[in-house]
This record gives structure tokens, sequence and C-alpha cells, in this order.
């Protein structure tokens, strides 16, 4: 018989196409949010779902996993008097290791001496030749630049970004790589007291 | 505001007269038809258009923006969507299909390539960025953006569209008439764009007399 295949097909939509309401009732009986909700999307994400499995994007977002990379930004840590730490030093290894290149750093000199301050002027990324591949947060010996979540970017102009739109606070960072801050973080403390100890035993052995 | 009804919100409707009645200007209708039948055309060129096919499918489902009809053919679609690198030898084949399409068109460059090049902007075959050659409206930085993205950037051409006029509009403009016709660029030996022949002459002529001067 011809067409067999067809209303196989077909069957399996009008299957999919049922589920979505027994899904959708099963969830209100049961007291819980099939839609805008994190284990809504979850589980229409997940391999148990039935039914529609549409995620519907401005209203509601995929789940988007602690290492997801779009653009980066600059890291800067809240002084108690509201003045910016940036962990940036200007160092310019992540304008050497961006495989396309993509990074600007201008470099600052204390007026009075002349002489190079660890700290960036002026900090700038070509958005629109980033291929997001995060070997600039890899490699950064201070923690300071870092991949974002945040994809919605487009825009009217080429995207280059400057300092002003690349800094956000390491309150944000800490609030998109929870797990990654935390090991950093841990790490820092470390080290901090590896070194505090090995100066207490210095001015002991001095004493 | 909200753009998306299409009654003006200064006339006050009776509730139970609503579906029935709307105030309006025909630019707000213009482009309330406009902004949710935007038709991409069927094109794809690189890692790019895996991304906006995935757009397409019913994870993400364009079709709740009107975007869902993928026009194989230049002459019915609004939106010309440059989804990856651009290679010297397609830019003459992208122009055509742009000048072919009917107006009102726009222009979104998808992903890293499209919008600047990306990570082959110095390379000997590729184009860094296709707003060398098209009007592009909506920049979508990315490589590639993810299709949550690409409909970010979608939402964004609407509103684009949402703030247009007809009177300013440049496909509606009495005195230039081609206003939106892009020359073809010539694939010799190397990409040439017919806007700059002039330049490219006059640069000829002074290297001529200097190697006659020499």
């Amino acid at each position: 018989m011809y067409g067999k295949g067809i209303l196989k097909g077909l069957s399996v939509t009008w299957k999919r196409f049922w589920e979505t309401y027994t899904e959708d009732i099963s969830w209100i009986l049961r007291g819980k949010k099939r839609y805008n909700t994190v284990e809504g999307v979850t589980h229409r994400s997940s391999k148990d779902t039935k039914g529609i499995f549409t995620v519907q994007y401005p209203d509601e977002r995929l789940n988007l996993p602690e290492e997801a990379r779009y653009i980066p930004f600059l890291v800067y840590n809240e002084k108690p008097d509201g003045d910016k730490e940036i962990l940036c030093t200007s160092c310019g290894i992540c304008a050497k290791v961006c495989p396309p290149q993509c990074i600007w750093i201008v470099r600052s000199n204390n007026p009075e001496t002349g002489r190079p301050i660890p700290e960036p002027t002026e900090f700038y990324i070509d958005a629109d030749i980033c291929m997001n591949c995060g070997f600039c947060s890899e490699y950064c010996p201070f923690d300071a630049i870092k991949m974002d979540h945040d994809f919605e970017i487009a825009s009217y102009e080429r995207n280059v970004f400057n300092m002003e739109k690349l800094l956000k606070p390491s309150s944000y960072y800490q609030s998109i790589r929870p797990e990654n801050f935390a090991r950093e973080e841990a790490a820092r403390k470390e080290k901090e007291a590896a070194k505090a100890a090995k100066e207490a035993a210095k001015a002991a052995a001095t004493q | 505001m909200d753009n998306e009804k299409l009654s003006l919100p200064q006339y006050d409707i009776p509730e139970d007269m609503q579906h029935a009645i709307a105030v309006t200007t025909l630019d707000r209708l213009y482009n309330w038809g406009r902004r949710s039948s935007v038709w991409p055309l069927m094109f794809g060129l690189a890692c790019c258009a895996i991304e906006m096919i995935a757009a397409q499918t019913a994870r993400y489902d364009m079709a709740r923006f009107g975007m869902e009809v993928m026009r194989p053919t230049p002459r019915q679609a609004d939106l010309l969507l440059v989804s990856g690198t651009v290679t010297k030898k397609m830019v003459p084949a992208i122009v055509r299909l742009y000048n072919q399409m009917p107006e009102p068109k726009y222009v979104v460059a998808m992903g890293a390539c499209a919008s600047g090049g990306g990570p082959f902007k110095e390379g000997y075959n590729v184009v860094a960025g296709i707003d060398k050659f098209l009007p592009v409206d909506v920049y979508i930085p990315g490589c590639p953006p993810t299709p949550q993205a690409l409909i970010a950037g979608m939402i964004k051409l609407q509103e684009k569209i949402d703030k247009q006029t007809m009177k300013t509009n440049r496909w509606y403009d009495k005195k230039k008439v081609d206003a939106n016709y892009v020359p073809v660029p010539v694939l010799g030996p190397d990409l040439m764009d017919p806007r700059r022949y002039d330049e490219l002459k006059a640069a000829a002529a002074a290297k001529a007399t200097q190697q006659e001067s020499a």
C-alpha cells in the first residue's frame, strides 16, 4: 500500500500535538508551571519531554551552562568607597594570544615620572571580529578578562566595545559563573595565606 | 508605547469594540504589516547558516515572529540574512540577489564574518564585512550567534521597522531613482567595486606618470 509512511509520520505529529495538552494538564494538576520557569525550560530541554518543546525566546530563555561563552568582559572589584579597582594590568597577553587579533589596549603612563603604570587607559574589543574562543580569559594571569553570558548585543552599528562597555563588577561574574568564581577566590586566598606565612617566617628568622 | 498593538494609544476605544475597530496611521499599519511578515531569503554561507537553520526549527520557531517562510527566490524575500563568511567570489552574487529583492528590503549581518570579517578579516579571498557593499541594518556579533542571539537581532530589526516612516524611507524617495541599487562588483584579479572606478583610474594614472618620469 502506498502512503503508509506518510500516515505513520502524521500519526507522530498527531501524538505530539495531543501530548502537549496532556502534559500541560498534568503539570497544572501537579501545581507546577510548564512555561516561563527555569524548571519548565529544563524539563522541556531534557530527553523526557513530551509534546511541544519550543523555547519561547523573549519570554523565557534556555538555561545557559556555566561555561557558555560570548563576548569577553573586564572584571572590576567594587571598593568600599565606590571606586572601581580594575584587575587588568594592561600586560597585553590577551591581545597577543587572540587568534583573530580583536583586542586593542592603550597603556597608561604616570604623568609625573612618565613611567608605565599597570592600568589600561582604554581597552577595545571588536565584537564583530571576536570569535568567542575564550583564549583571553584562559591566558589572563590576573583573572581580569572573562567570557560573558549576555548574547543580546545585536545593534544597528558596528560593535566595537570600549572599556566603559566592557567593565562589569565581580559580583556579576560571580552571578554568571559561581563555581569558577569560588575556585579562583579559594586559590587567591590560599596564595595570600602562603605569602603571609612566608613573611612571618622571614621576620622570625631575622629576629 | 506598545508597538505590537495596531491602534494608537491616545484613542480610547470601548473594550467591546476593540476586536473590530482600530484607529491608526498609515505608517503604523504599514510597519505593523511589514514587521509581522519579514520573509528571509533562504541563503546560507557558512557555519552561521547552521544556527540560522536551528532558529527556524521547532525548538526556537521563528514562525512566532512571522519569519518562518524562507523564500528560495529574492523576488519574494524582504530580508537578506548574510549568515557567514563572505568570500570575494560570492560578493557579486550576493549584491545581485540584493538588487533583485523588492523594496522594502533589509540586510542583517549575522556573525563575526559577515559583520567585520571575523577571524578571516585579513584573508586574501575574504571581504571584511558585507557592509562594504550593502547597507546593513542590524549587526549580530557572535561566532556563531546562538539561535537565541539571532532572534534577539531579529527583534532589534522589528524595532527598527517600527520606527520607519514612508516619508523618509530611502526606497520611496522620488528624487533618487535607484536609491537602492548597488552596482555589482566585478571579480577580476581582485574584487573591484564599480563605485570606486574613478578613484582607481586616478591612482593608475598617477602611477603611470610616475613611471614615465622615472
